[in-house]
């Protein structure tokens, strides 16, 4: 990037800012979203400020913990406990779920609106008792997450987590492996991506259809942003510290400071941060980002539809055989295909130290 | 050989003389004088020169952990009175009502890391901030402080890294989930162990487990174990 673009970038600190500025970037729908994220995560800290202590954090998921949250948008959270077992959490949770709005509670898998324990999270990775929900919130809570007010128990239960991946991660130690990618951390964010794939065909089934529109959406743009923002911290830990500088002390803490402080970014900044170093990205990065702005755009818009509906509404209530003569599906899935061809461009396509690393590390 | 000792609140509570006492013939050659309630100070200090303290070459003084802004000056100045400028003086961040008092201590004062019931001062980023009022403060590691907060020992390494210049004492014992110092186990030892490589052999190690005088000697061991000078892969072989 040449010097003057470099010091433009920079005069904003947020790394979405700083790509706008580098690439000719106009994403307002995303500028506005993180303010509207900002006065719903202050609304909820002040309902919510009773009811964590040390041991006990809420945490929120989906677009408000990724600064995406639009008017219409799920409020999904849950009560993570990292300490001794105690039957007041249950009324915890029962006291959240009567503050967070009654028609944003918990979610159908039982995931979210509840509560959950370091110990299941953080010891049943692989195996029989890792179960989808319990691969999706570990997941989450690295990509996808953001403590409400009392942040200890996340945070020490994500640093565990990283641990375990960094520490337990053969290869990586390996002196006959020269490259420091996180392989087992980067196979179970893989897995989550296909477990959401697979889940999105389930969930079809089980819900006869039902909010088909909208989830296919959500799939191929905000929850596959997320599996990419997980592939590029993955990459990070070679990108920003090449020729395994970060494992040269032998042991993980300084890999899972590093993890922890790029998972404390939200994914369109994890992904804006790193597309930033690479000239030969900057156009494929501005298509990414122009329509992810038009994804989040169409769905903080308010505006009735010709059906007298928000596109929100309207994509939610869409039946099978209503979506290929349907203008805004048309359009919405035309935004999920610009974002694809722009991640498919981003990691397969176009030159790039990216590129490389999904080719040796990202397929097999 | 790391400098290795206990702390008098640990093995008698406020009874110095007892702990001092049960503490006779050990090979431990650090001490930390406790006066944990403001009470407790001013009879500590008064006795100092009559203490027989020459079996050990690292002493240090933990001041209290709570009082108010007007003993907090009175605190000072008995300190300045009676402490001698090579003994660092143990101080909890949370205790401090105005860091301009605390100022003139410079070095000699060392700012311990706090469990995780405390608001301030259990990360990098916490310390940090109450370093930026007290710029020439040293740090008191309490790596079992560290590791209640964070159990993967990726704050006990923040800390340690950012903070290596300033590292001058170390506390340590396991702290349990009711930030209770006990005897160090299996766990804690072993991940003690793995940021044992960023304490310079020379910082005093204070033991601060609440142990009777007969269990002494296997607690020096279990430390020796916890901040081995060598990797642990080689101990275990």
């Amino acid at each position: 990037m040449p010097e003057d673009e470099i010091v433009e970038s920079r005069q904003s600190s947020h790394a979405v800012d700083q790509l706008a500025a580098w690439v000719g970037g106009n994403w307002q729908n995303l500028q506005r979203a993180r303010s509207f994220t900002r006065l719903q995560l202050s609304g909820l800290r002040t309902n919510l400020r009773d009811y964590d202590n040390e041991d006990a954090s809420i945490v929120v998921f989906g677009s408000l913990a990724r600064d995406e949250a639009t008017p219409g948008s799920d409020l999904d959270w849950t009560l993570l406990v990292d300490g001794k077992a105690n039957p007041e959490h249950l009324r915890l949770v029962q006291a959240i779920r009567r503050i967070v709005p009654s028609d944003k509670g918990p979610g159908v898998e039982g995931i979210f609106g509840n509560l959950a324990f370091s110990h299941q999270i953080l010891h049943c990775i692989g195996g029989e008792d890792d179960s989808n929900a319990n691969t999706t919130l570990r997941i989450l809570l690295l990509l996808e997450s953001r403590p409400i007010g009392n942040k200890e128990a996340w945070e020490s239960i994500q640093s565990n987590i990283l641990r375990r991946y960094i520490d337990e991660d053969q290869g990586l130690w390996s002196k006959s492996n020269t490259r420091g990618v996180p392989l087992f951390l980067l196979n179970d964010i893989a897995r989550y991506w296909r477990i959401m794939v697979v889940d999105f065909a389930y969930k079809q089934r089980e819900r006869e259809n039902a909010g088909y529109a909208l989830r296919n959406i959500k799939l191929g743009l905000s929850r596959k942003l997320i599996y990419a923002s997980g592939i590029l911290s993955c990459f990070s830990c070679e990108l920003d510290f090449p020729g395994k500088q970060l494992f040269k002390e032998g042991n993980a803490q300084r890999t899972v400071e590093h993890l922890r402080e790029t998972f404390r970014k939200t994914p369109l900044e994890i992904v804006a941060s790193t597309l930033i170093r690479y000239d030969t990205l900057r156009e494929p990065s501005k298509r990414l980002f122009d329509s992810y702005d038009r994804f989040v755009g169409l769905l903080a818009s308010e505006e009735p539809t010709d059906n007298g509906k928000c596109p929100r509404k309207r994509l939610n209530e869409l039946k099978p055989d209503e979506l290929a003569a349907d203008s805004l599906f048309i359009e919405a899935q035309a935004i999920r295909r610009d974002f694809g061809a722009a991640l498919g461009d981003i990691f397969l396509r176009m030159e790039s130290p990216i590129q490389q690393l999904m080719i040796e590390r990202g397929v097999f | 050989m790391r400098p290795i000792g206990f702390s008098t609140g640990a093995l008698a509570l406020s009874d110095y003389r007892q702990g001092l006492s049960q503490l006779r013939g050990k090979a431990i050659d650090s001490i930390e004088l406790s006066a944990l309630r403001f009470n407790e100070l001013r009879p500590l200090l008064e006795t100092l020169p009559t203490l027989n303290l020459s079996a050990y070459t690292n002493i240090g003084l933990h001041a209290p952990s709570r009082f108010d802004a007007v003993q907090e000056i009175e605190i000072a100045e008995l300190l300045r009175a009676h402490v001698k400028p090579n003994w660092p003086i143990v101080l909890h961040p949370d205790a401090i009502h105005d860091p301009s008092v605390w100022l003139e201590f410079g070095s000699q004062l060392a700012i311990e890391n706090m469990d995780r019931r405390k608001p301030i001062g259990r990360t990098a980023e916490e310390l940090s901030s109450i370093f930026e009022l007290l710029p020439d403060a040293t740090l008191c590691f309490d790596i079992g402080h560290a590791r209640q907060c964070d159990t993967s020992m990726t704050e006990a390494y923040r800390v340690l890294h950012r903070f290596a210049h300033k590292l001058r004492w170390v506390h340590l014992s396991e702290v349990n989930t009711l930030s209770h110092h006990e005897s160090l186990s299996y766990a804690a030892i072993w991940a003690f162990s793995e940021v044992a490589h960023l304490i310079p052999e020379s910082v005093p190690i204070i033991l601060e487990a609440r142990i009777t005088a007969d269990q002494m000697d296997a607690e020096i061991e279990k430390a020796k174990r916890a901040l081995p000078l060598r990797a642990l892969s080689t101990l275990i072989a």
